[in-house]
């Protein structure tokens, strides 16, 4: 199996609501976890993720602050629409740190992920970085 | 630049002046509404307010719910989880001022738990020679639920954006306060 980093999968944040110019989405994909996009109030949020090619996606890692439940969806299609549920998680809460989940996928081919945060511990939730394992890319 | 969003709940005892206020604040003090008509469902009105000197801005989701009892179960199914609290009451009407608390309760159990920032507004100030609930009273038993208190008149557009206005100023403190406290975070 062949594990590979969202980077060099040409990973691009393609929706997502972006309300702190000094926190703007990309900072979730850019490999730092000392950046971060910080949510602006209310829920649900969501961002949607787009692989450079169809993927088959095993597992996403999050590096996330007082996210409290996280929906993951998927599509196969060119375009951001019509998503399927894959997966949903009940997060930790951990004060003073970061909180860092492994969500499986169970290889799931895929072109775009959603990432929807029903609920959070606080108003405002921050996610650093997001990581994604891919078993193989699809042909 | 900074744009947040909250939503902001509006509640207390029917005819204590909620629509009233939500609109003067929505339309620039141009709307107010001598005849009284009686919120039976939940009104979302939606309002941007500038943070002074900061080039930042608080959208209000502003939910006027109604007072009346029996509409209230229905009701809070559409609250959602506020971000910020308004609770009023008539100045010239103790029984609505002696329903607070029981507002309270209720908002508390939709809060999941959030810090959810606050105030009471006392309404109706113009109608001074009925008022039967002292200031003095009423600033007490806000501080003791730790919410800011307001005294106002929608009728005379005595300040009746200071509550609101003074809400989204808290939520972008919060917002302030906590983006620095993640900015501090040791990585997990
Ligand atoms: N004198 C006076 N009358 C007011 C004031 N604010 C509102 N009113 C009047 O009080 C009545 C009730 O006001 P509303 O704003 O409809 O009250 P409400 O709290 O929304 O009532 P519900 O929708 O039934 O819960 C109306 O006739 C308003 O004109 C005020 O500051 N002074
Ligand atoms: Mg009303």
């Amino acid at each position: 199996m062949n594990e590979s980093s969202i980077r060099s999968l040409g990973l691009k944040v393609v929706v997502a609501a972006s309300n702190d110019e000094n926190h703007p989405p990309e900072n979730m994909i850019d490999g730092n976890a000392n950046t971060f996009w910080m949510s602006t109030g209310m829920f649900p949020q969501e961002f949607i993720i787009r692989f450079a090619e169809m993927t088959n996606v095993s597992s996403v890692t999050l590096d996330s602050y007082n996210v409290k439940h996280l929906k993951v969806e998927k599509n196969t299609s060119e375009n951001a629409s019509h998503f399927e549920f894959v997966e949903e998680k009940e997060l930790k809460l951990t004060e003073g740190q970061l909180q860092t989940n492994s969500i499986s996928l169970g290889g799931s081919n895929a072109t775009h992920l959603r990432f929807i945060i029903t609920s959070g511990y606080d108003h405002f939730v921050a996610v650093h970085k997001i990581d994604a394992a891919a078993s193989s890319l699809v042909v | 630049m900074v744009r947040l969003r909250a939503r902001c709940l509006m509640v207390g005892d029917p005819a204590v002046g909620k629509s009233a206020l939500s609109q003067m604040f929505h339309s620039d003090g141009t709307l107010f509404q001598k005849n009284y008509s009686m919120t039976t469902g939940v009104e979302l009105l939606i309002k941007s307010v500038n943070i002074p000197e900061s080039g930042d801005s608080v959208e209000l989701y502003i939910i006027d719910s109604a007072g009346k009892e029996s509409l209230v179960e229905a009701n809070e199914k559409m609250w959602g989880v506020p971000s910020l609290l308004c609770l009023v009451f008539d100045l010239a009407s103790e029984r609505s001022f002696g329903s607070c608390a029981r507002w309270m309760e209720r908002v508390r159990t939709h809060c999941k738990g959030l810090q959810v920032p606050g105030v009471l507004v006392g309404n109706k100030c113009d109608l001074s020679a009925r008022r039967e609930v002292p200031t003095s009273v009423a600033q007490e038993w806000a501080q003791s639920q730790g919410l800011e208190y307001h005294e106002t008149s929608a009728k005379e557009m005595e300040k009746c954006d200071a509550p609101l206005l003074s809400l989204a100023r808290a939520f972008h403190a919060l917002y302030q306060e906590r983006r620095e406290a993640i900015q501090n975070l040791s990585p997990g």
